[in-house]
């Protein structure tokens, strides 16, 4: 049977129900918990129904229709991978290599003649997907890989892009995809954050945008993890006391607990006291359980062996162990700054960038599938826009040091899918004869968005939240739903 | 059954009431009216089932989407025609027949689409309904013959709309006068109190007619905490509440108020409300890398408000400074231009002039009048009589405005080296922005006035480019700027032919280079060999005679040697001598004077700069913004906004696109508020502030009071408080409002001291938190305020609490630029001051739902996760807090143990502890052992009760 959908639309109010209807431990985000330990003997103060539907918490929630995925990996090659070396070969640049090409489109900067990849591409699987000899990791998995070769952005930026895939629109300020998705579907383990976004070294551009609530309730933001830190108090914040031990905090936490419990006896049981005191018991076990999930030490060895011990295996690890324990959305960005944007010597450029990840993203892949973990997560790979199949011509004041690079392209780029329900060993959409623009059954950002929040059971024109006056959701007034890509 | 009454009772405060009385009469002459209507005529039983029932079960279920507003799927629930006639799927239930109807299967989730959809209706909420179909569909009262007045669909004409909804909607019209309710005969004394104010008697009047009883005063200590935090923000002295404690008499609390309100942390507590809703924040957001984001003078506008709160100056004044402090009259006081930083500090979206605007726009609409007009930027209101045309009147209002370059300086730096320093490292950095732009355009003029023949050929192109390629690159890589070519363009490619100078070029430059040689032969023949220099100037005579160009790109270069002879001075030129020829004189006139198409204007240089050459500017500019910002010897400066020189009235954009103008909107307020033309002569911002603060808007000062009103309780009269418009909640006391704004404006004169005394001196305000049987009841989430809402201290009264505990809180400094928190020298100063980058709100600030400072925020959320607890049991700034609370413990009880944790208990809680506490607190202390010397048994009781729930929320 169908489970109820949600209703976001809030008819009668939207403000923290928790706080006046009485529900008392419900507030929390962490009614699934709770009731098993103490809602039951609060259950006589709790009123059978509320007048408004409880949409702040982050206790799991049903999806609006049975849902393929219940959780989100979103590896992001920020900066804007190429998708002419990677996922999409053109012929046709050898045919035109060092010559002028016809139809050249703008972009952020001035390109030249057609750019040939430096990279083969073999088929590989069942499926014969065609993938360079970037990602031969990822390759292996081709027969489960939706590659979609038609995307197509708005502008040749960085910034506005960004905010594009991320949060939907370009410049104004709208929550992100995965603070969406949390405000959705809340999460599955109260313990840990719904909603995390790992970037090693410090932010990408446009820094903890990428990742904001805006005016969702502070509560689904991502939270930021600095995964060049090894040690587990350095990536989580407050996860630990820093001078006492467990033992010594219990007692300490229990002397706390039995002033709580007296303040609240004397005040007749308020709800919100309760619920504080519930919240106090929970952040005692997500001091263990956070602890535990982000240390990738607790793997045994010839498992962090095959996803490299290097920052990349280590965070796709953690991104894997986050999954596992029922965290909702996980965004693992490739690092600091923009990696992937080679505007120059794209050949040395993209071998690096493909070297650092390709055999995590694999690792993250085999780990997925044999923990059966994959047909519930959608995995997604891709950048913020692809790049240009002409070569970028230098300019005063910018940073081309040789001339064998490429710029932005936002007119057609591609990214990938993997499990969550979508088709593997696919190819969907085609960019012209060079690859500059997406031309057959092109997919705008909006469109893999709507598609995204289908698969995790949302339907992306009812997922909205009522601001300034008026209802907001992920794609504005955009995007359909793919059904093509749905296995 | 008891939960159904519950629901049922708690509807009713949705439900527009209709009284017993009037519900009969209404359905007497329903009766009477509609003769032959079987449905209409009722029974009492009948009617008590639906109007107890049945109508409120509608109201709170079903009618937020299938109602008057919204009829989803064409289906509405609000009269029973409708109910009678189904849904664009057709009937929904057959009178008496419940089997054969649809809606039950839809509510047992039998059937698709389940309703309602995000919760299944309780069995006894569908037993009613099935009762009712059983009964034949009874209908009562309002809805029975249709939709009910007021109900009716909203008119899509704006002019029409505007009309109706300034009938029907609450808001919209003008306060009413209502009598406040009197008590009933033969109240006992203590009964009679609760009907003390007129702000008493409103809300006692709704208590009483839903048959609760108040709860009782609150007890002294916890009244004493409440006002503390309530107007302070900080945690009271224990011995303060000792001492109201001891001697609990109105003039008591009459005196505590005053001192309160008079105390400067009153004022800094509420200023920090007031900037959630300027979108307060120190920096503009998002920056290009060689771009400094922060604002050195934002602070200027935060101590403004600080003072402007103190000083308690009037909410009309306050409003219309900070809209138009330059332009009113008469002027005024250097100082109060600070006030314009609530327009000027919001984000500045990559200087996108449209998404500024738009902010500000938002701003001045939904945060000072409770409207949203800022869906008018691409449509008209979707349900609001707000349209396009109104936004893009307030849009030209702020695009006739600016920022000034040079923002003024509206005190001094106190003087010394430090500010001789600051000057002169000003002065310079000042000085070499233009001598870069200057730098700029010599060069830029240089080397276009170099490639003047390859800007002719492009322009006489017989096939423009297309607009998507840029201008090409030259061989010499110097590539043609599209700003000159397109003046070249307009300017000598349009000239006249018969044009002394650039005539011959306007008529050669068609041609062929097959063309030219006779082309040119036949102009010269008939210039004849004195050419009249009306007709033709004799230098360019001279370049087309010898040798006689053959090719278009000849004609180009002679024309190339003529400019380059005219070239200014400052850009390569020969110097202009006093007996220069009169033909040579009228070369420079046309093609060398500034002005002309080659030579790089003053404003222009660095749109045509290159890259490298515009990141030096920005660099240069940066360097001036860091050195605001970091010396210490500056003077503070005004984050002002200013009228343009060219005031202009803009077209609407259709769909919000800059490049689709629609008509054209005179600037002027919304028709909403009076539609008034702005003034001719200035942006209109001062007249924008005058409608805002007219006492004939109604809008203005309910939004204040239900703001204020809100701080105090915890949730406003309307709810939520940021909206007064049709889509939002109708007020919970509506008389109560209206008496309380219009006595605002008229006793109090617009003075938010006499509001927050009127609030706090109110019983209704000083009531317990303890709730009743009854009141949960009836009441749970307390909309009627029979008590006080327990309330969580938010994220700056929570830290300045923590350092307040610890005694190291710095009351003393105020004001001043942004500190950092973690710094040595400015971590105890209260939260207010730190400074706030809106790219990079840090995490924890988040957690305690901060406002987000990238729109107006008139009350914060508030949610609970677990992250805020992690943080009283784990962060550093807890663990510092106790360790000093330690500290100070040892520092003011000595070693001696009792007296040692009465003072312990007493930073914390302001209360001495109990003798349980005392034992728990030795039994702790003797368990807890001291392993660790920095974190030992008496740091770690004081983590204890930092991080208790009597810490963190006020009764």
């Amino acid at each position: 049977m169908n489970p109820p959908p949600p209703c976001y639309s809030a008819p009668v109010t939207r403000r923290d129900v928790l706080l006046r209807t009485g529900l008392g431990l419900g507030w929390l985000g962490a009614a699934s918990l709770l009731e098993t330990e103490a809602a039951a003997a609060n259950s006589s103060a709790t009123p059978a129904s509320s007048l408004e539907p409880i949409h702040r918490s982050l206790a799991p929630r049903p999806p609006h229709f049975p849902a393929r995925a219940r959780a989100v990996i979103h590896l992001f090659a920020n900066g804007g991978p190429s998708h002419l070396d990677t996922f999409d070969r053109k012929v046709a640049l050898e045919k035109y290599a060092g010559q002028e090409v016809p139809g050249t489109l703008p972009t952020e900067r001035r390109t030249g003649a057609a750019l040939p990849s430096p990279f083969a591409f073999r088929r590989y699987g069942e499926s014969g997907l065609e993938i360079s000899d970037l990602f031969p990791s990822v390759a292996r998995h081709a027969d489960r890989l939706l590659v979609v070769r038609s995307m197509h952005a708005d502008v040749p930026n960085h910034e506005p892009s960004l905010m594009l895939m991320n949060c939907g629109d370009s410049r104004l300020v709208r929550p992100a995809v995965g603070a969406w998705v949390t405000y959705g579907l809340g999460t599955e383990n109260q313990n840990l954050p719904g909603f995390v976004a790992m970037c090693p070294g410090g932010y990408p551009i446009k820094g903890t945008e990428n990742w904001r609530n805006a005016f969702l309730p502070g509560a689904y933001q991502g939270t930021y993890v600095d995964t060049a830190k090894r040690k587990v108090e350095d990536l989580v914040e407050n996860v630990r006391h820093p001078f006492l031990d467990r033992d010594a905090q219990r007692r300490q936490f229990d002397l706390t607990t039995a002033l709580d419990r007296r303040h609240l006896a004397a005040r007749d049981h308020d709800p919100q006291l309760e619920a504080r005191l519930a919240s106090m018991e929970l952040a005692w076990r997500m001091q263990a359980e956070a602890g535990e999930a982000f240390d990738v030490t607790r793997e045994p060895q010839h498992v962090r062996d095959r996803y490299g011990d290097d920052t990349q295996g280590r965070q796709m690890l953690i991104a894997r162990r986050l999954v596992e324990r029922g965290v909702r959305y996980v965004q693992v960005w490739h690092g600091e700054g923009q990696p992937w944007d080679s505007h120059d010597a794209i050949g040395r450029n993209h071998a690096r960038l493909a070297k650092e990840c390709d055999q995590a993203i694999g690792a993250l892949l085999d780990d997925l599938v044999g923990l059966g973990l994959l047909e519930s997560t959608l995995v997604l790979w891709g950048g913020e826009f692809g790049r240009t199949p002409t070569v970028e011509l230098p300019q005063p004041g910018t940073d081309i040091k040789e001339i064998s690079g490429r710029d932005h392209n936002h007119h057609g780029f591609s990214v990938w899918m993997a499990g969550g329900g979508v088709k593997g060993g696919t190819a969907y959409g085609a960019t012209d004869e060079l690859g500059f623009k997406a031309v057959e059954k092109p997919v705008h950002v909006h469109d893999l968005q709507a598609t995204l929040l289908h698969c995790l059971g949302l339907d992306h024109t009812r997922l909205t939240f009522r601001h300034s006056g008026r209802d907001f959701r992920l794609t504005d007034i955009h995007g359909r739903v793919i059904e093509d890509w749905l296995a | 059954m008891r939960h159904i009454s519950l629901t049922i009772r708690r509807a009713r405060h949705l439900w527009p009431a209709v009284s017993p009385l009037a519900a009969m009469l209404i359905a007497l002459l329903t009766v009477l009216l509609a003769g032959s209507q079987p449905a209409a005529a009722i029974s009492p039983e009948q009617e008590k089932l639906f109007e107890e029932k049945v109508r409120p079960l509608l109201v709170t279920r079903c009618q937020g989407c299938h109602g008057a507003r919204l009829a989803e799927g064409g289906l509405r629930l609000d009269n029973l025609p409708a109910v009678l006639k189904g849904g664009d799927s057709g009937a929904i239930l057959t009178p008496g027949d419940p089997t054969a109807s649809k809606v039950l299967k839809v509510v047992r989730r039998e059937l698709e689409p389940a309703m309602p959809p995000d919760e299944p209706l309780p069995a006894e909420e569908v037993a009613i309904l099935e009762a009712w179909i059983a009964a034949g569909v009874p209908w009562s009262g309002p809805g029975a013959e249709g939709p009910a007045a007021g109900e009716d669909t909203l008119p899509a004409d704006m002019e029409a709309r505007l009309v109706w909804a300034r009938q029907r909607h609450w808001a919209y019209q003008p306060f009413t006068r209502h009598a406040p309710p009197e008590p009933p005969a033969g109240l006992d004394p203590a009964g009679s109190r609760e009907w003390g104010g007129l702000l008493d008697r409103f809300v006692t009047a709704k208590i009483v007619v839903a048959g609760l009883e108040p709860s009782p005063q609150a007890d002294p200590r916890a009244l004493v905490r409440r006002l503390w935090f309530d107007l302070t923000g900080l945690p009271p002295p224990a011995d303060r509440v000792d001492a109201f404690a001891a001697n609990p008499s109105e003039e008591a609390w009459g005196a505590l108020v005053a001192e309160l309100l008079a105390a400067p942390e009153h004022s800094e507590h509420w200023a920090r409300h007031w900037l959630d809703l300027a979108r307060y924040a120190d920096t503009m957001g998002y920056a290009f890398g060689n771009q400094d984001p922060r604002y050195p003078f934002a602070w200027t506008y935060r101590d403004w408000v600080v003072g402007a709160l103190a000083s308690d100056m009037p909410y009309d004044r306050f409003v219309t400074l900070q809209l138009a402090a330059d332009l009113v009259e008469p002027p005024a006081e250097k100082a109060d231009l600070a006030a314009l930083g609530f327009l000027t500090v919001g984000r500045t979206f990559l200087g996108n002039p449209h998404d500024i605007i738009d902010d500000r726009i938002d701003l001045v609409t939904r945060g000072l009048l409770g409207l949203t007009v800022a869906c008018g930027r691409c449509h008209d209101h979707k349900y609001e009589p707000v349209s396009t045309a109104d936004y893009y009147g307030l849009y030209g209002i702020f695009a006739s405005s600016q920022i000034p370059a040079e923002l003024p300086v509206i005190g001094t730096a106190p003087p010394g080296p430090e500010a001789d320093a600051f000057n002169a490292k000003l002065a310079e950095l000042k000085a070499a922005v233009p001598a870069h732009e200057d730098a700029v355009r010599r060069r830029g003029t240089t080397a276009a006035i170099a490639h003047t023949a390859d800007y002719l050929l492009e322009t006489a192109r017989p096939t423009p480019r297309k607009a998507d390629n840029r201008p090409p690159r030259l061989a010499d890589e110097y590539d043609l700027l599209q700003g000159l070519l397109d003046r070249v363009s307009r300017g000598i490619g349009s000239a006249a032919p018969t044009d002394p100078i650039v005539g011959p070029w306007v008529q050669l430059k068609g041609k062929s280079d097959e063309e030219i040689g006779p082309a040119i032969a036949a102009l010269l023949a008939s210039w004849g060999d004195r050419p009249d220099a009306a007709i033709v100037n004799r230098l360019v005579v001279a370049e087309l005679r010898s040798p006689v160009p053959q090719t278009l790109r000849s004609v180009a270069e002679a024309y190339a040697r003529l400019f380059a002879r005219v070239a200014p001075d400052w850009a390569g030129g020969p110097a202009a001598q006093p007996d220069d020829p009169p033909e040579l004189v009228a070369l420079r006139g046309a093609l060398g004077a500034a002005g002309t198409a080659l030579v790089v204007q003053p404003g222009e240089a660095m749109q045509l700069a290159s890259i490298e050459e515009g990141n030096e500017h920005r660099r240069r500019k940066m360097e001036i913004t860091r050195h605001e910002a970091e010396s210490p010897g500056g003077p503070p400066q005004a984050m002002v906004m200013i009228d343009r020189d060219q005031l202009s009235d803009s077209h609407v954009l259709i769909r919000g696109n800059p490049g689709r103008p629609g008509e054209l909107v005179e600037r002027r307020l919304p028709k909403l508020i009076g539609g008034t033309p702005a003034s001719r002569t200035s942006s209109g911002r001062l007249d924008l502030a005058h409608g805002i603060v007219d006492p004939t808007n109604p809008l203005t000062a309910r939004m204040i009071v239900n703001w204020v009103w809100a701080h105090h309780f915890g949730r406003g009269i309307v709810d939520p408080v940021g909206d007064l418009g049709l889509r939002g909640e109708p007020p919970s006391h509506p008389e109560l409002l209206d008496d309380l704004a219009r006595r605002f404006v008229e006793e109090g004169k617009w003075s938010l001291h006499w509001l927050h005394r009127e609030i706090v001196t109110s019983r209704t305000w000083r009531r317990s938190a303890v709730a009743t049987a009854d009141q949960l009841a009836a009441d749970s989430d307390n909309r009627l305020l029979a008590r006080a809402n327990r309330r969580r201290l938010d994220w700056e009264a929570w830290r300045d609490g923590l350092m307040s505990a610890a005694g190291v809180l710095d009351t003393h400094t105020r004001g001043g630029r942004g500190v950092n928190p973690l710094a040595q020298d400015a971590m105890h100063r209260r939260t207010l001051y730190t400074r706030l980058d809106r790219q990079d709100v840090p995490g924890i600030l988040r957690i305690f739902d901060v406002a987000n400072p990238d729109a107006a925020t008139h009350e914060r959320s508030r949610t609970s996760v677990p992250q805020q607890s992690l943080a009283a049991l784990n962060a550093p700034l807890v663990i510092d807090a106790a360790r000093q609370v330690a500290a100070r413990s040892l520092r003011e009880g000595g070693a001696q143990e009792d007296t040692r944790i009465e003072r312990l208990w007493r930073a914390c809680l302001s209360r001495s502890p109990d003798g349980d506490e005392i034992s728990a607190a030795k039994g702790f202390l003797a368990v807890a052992g001291s392993t660790n010397p920095d974190f030992g048994p008496w740091e770690q009781l004081a983590q204890a009760l930092l991080a208790s729930a009597e810490f963190q929320f006020t009764d």
